[in-house]
């Protein structure tokens, strides 16, 4: 069984409203293996930090920026989701694997998405945890890719 | 400017009123755009396009504002022109009934203005509830309420322009509006009239009015759009066909028409009120002129300095700062920035690059978007320093 990894959620504090939600040490009451970060927006996000994240041994990252067209600085969730999509420069390395990150673009009524989407994640990441721990560590190219 | 905000004690009942009325319809504006999402998706939501719809209804007066100017004739009486009476009323019966489609082409010009001052109040309201006005967007709120004063007055002149009683008597009401004003007031009444009495000349003052002003919001218009990037001018196509089936729709199920032509003898007292645009001669028939006016100057002023007047919620902006010797001047978070508060100056000398990014501080709204674009960590949100961001990823990351 593989251990318990952390899921980083990287969210513009007028995304999903999810203050409710984090205990004093920024994780999710109900969800201790998420960690949420917050930002003025979700703009300032940098590539940089997800490959980070992951490379530090975040299990995934969640993007979460507020609906697409509405940003209270203009253009900070499209900025992010071009860079993700590597449609703007500073991009994603190609190294990163796309299966553990996601980008959510919820308004802040949504907190209720956010935590389906968050859950349907954190198990997804889960079986690709313990379906990469079966693949030998040597192998570098993957034969077989893991259903996600 | 807003430095001391938040030192301030939260025991201001009125500040405390007004942030729950705020972020309740902060919430409600949310959940509507929401919902509207749901079906259309956020690509074709007009609530997203809440700025570039005035814009384009302006574009469609332009163009049908042109077709009317083509048979226009700015006089109230040009009788010698032929046997028949030659005048405003008689082109704009002309263009109505007579030219084809010429009653199409002037409804769309009557039901687009009424559409575009519609819009800008909804776009207004939407930036006022997502408390999008003040700090470094003070001069979009500011030329906003400038250009919602001309849009009404535009829209004023063209309904003197036909020149039925209804004109008449708003010519008149407008005279002694003018009148009633201390010091300007006659000198105006006479810019107005463009002499002492209604002639022909005045007629032709008032389109002069009507297309000259029309032509000043494009110059108010770029003040509006000058400090934003990649302002959003235009809704999609589809989003566009929608707006201008809407007003041919209007267009044909209320077509327009005037009423009897006007005579300076005559003393027309009853009309029917456009509400977009009429509503302050509503309120000068039902009020003494000096408080009138006193209501309608203390209205401007109040909407003008409304972001000052509202110092609340958010916390006060902390510019971003660049790291002078990380920064490599490729120019990428000048690129992005929402609000072109950053500029590209020469780098100093010894410097290895050509340029230096530097931010223009009264208008950075301390996003980060900079810093999310920066790849060499060269520019910083001094309260949230990227690299305590990195620390507390790699630390949670890490952790079991």
């Amino acid at each position: 069984m593989a251990e318990k990894k952390t899921v980083i959620t990287l969210v513009c504090e007028r995304a999903a409203d999810l203050n409710d939600l984090l205990d004093s040490q920024g994780n999710i009451t109900d969800m201790s293996d998420v960690h949420v970060v917050k930002f003025p927006c979700s703009g300032m996000i940098q590539p940089l930090m997800i490959e980070a994240a992951l490379k530090a041994g975040a299990s995934g990252v969640i993007v979460c920026g507020c609906q697409i067209g509405d940003c209270y600085y203009r253009e900070g969730n499209k900025m992010i989701k071009e860079r993700l999509l590597g449609e703007r420069p500073p991009g994603l390395k190609k190294t990163v694997d796309r299966r553990r990150v996601i980008a959510l673009w919820l308004s802040r009524m949504q907190k209720q998405r956010f935590i389906s989407e968050a859950k349907e994640f954190v198990y997804r990441m889960q079986a690709l945890d313990i379906a990469e721990a079966a693949v030998p560590k040597t192998e570098p190219t993957k034969a077989a890719p893991p259903s996600p | 400017m807003t430095s001391s905000v938040k030192n301030e004690p939260e025991n201001n009942w009125f500040k405390q009123i007004y942030n729950h009325f705020i972020d309740g319809a902060n919430k409600l504006t949310l959940a509507i755009e929401d919902i509207t999402n749901i079906f259309i998706t956020s690509k074709y939501n007009p609530f997203y396009y809440h700025g570039a719809l005035p814009q384009f209804y302006l574009w469609v007066l332009f163009i049908s504002g042109l077709l009317l100017f083509a048979y226009y004739i700015p006089t109230i009486d040009n009788a010698y022109l032929s046997n028949k009476l030659v005048n405003a009323w008689t082109s704009v019966d002309y263009i109505t009934n007579t030219l084809p489609f010429g009653g199409v082409v002037r409804g769309i010009h009557r039901y687009a203005g009424d559409a575009m001052v519609l819009f800008i109040f909804l776009h207004a309201i939407r930036v006022w509830f997502t408390d999008r006005y003040r700090q470094y967007r003070w001069i979009q709120w500011v030329t906003g309420v400038i250009l919602l004063l001309m849009v009404l007055f535009i829209g004023q002149t063209g309904y003197y322009l036909v020149w039925d009683e209804r004109s008449l008597l708003l010519t008149r009401m407008t005279v002694s509006a003018l009148d009633a004003l201390p010091l300007i007031g006659g000198p105006l009444k006479t810019w107005f009239l463009n002499g002492d009495t209604i002639t022909n000349l005045t007629l032709s003052n008032f389109l002069f009015i009507h297309i000259g002003l029309s032509f000043a919001l494009l110059f108010v218009l770029w003040l509006h759009y000058v400090r934003m990037t990649r302002p959003v001018l235009t809704p999609p196509p589809a989003v566009n066909f929608i707006l201008v089936g809407a007003i041919l729709l209007i267009v044909f199920l209320i077509p327009i028409s005037s009423g009897t032509m006007a005579n300076l003898n005559s003393q027309p007292n009853a009309y029917d009120i456009d509400w977009f645009f009429l509503f302050n001669y509503w309120l000068m028939a039902h009020m003494p002129m000096n408080v009138f006016w006193i209501s309608m100057t203390a209205a401007a002023v109040i909407a003008t300095i409304l972001p000052w007047f509202v110092k609340t919620i958010s916390a006060p902006v902390i510019p971003a700062e660049v790291v002078i010797d990380k920064c490599t001047g490729c120019s990428l978070c000048y690129r992005d920035c929402p609000y072109q508060a950053i500029e590209m100056v020469p780098a100093p000398a010894g410097s290895r690059f050509k340029l230096l990014a530097t931010v223009n501080i009264p208008r950075c709204s301390s996003c980060g978007i900079c810093v999310g674009a920066c790849a060499f960590d060269a520019i910083d949100l001094p309260q949230l320093p990227d690299a305590s961001v990195l620390t507390e990823i790699k630390s949670f990351a890490g952790a079991k």
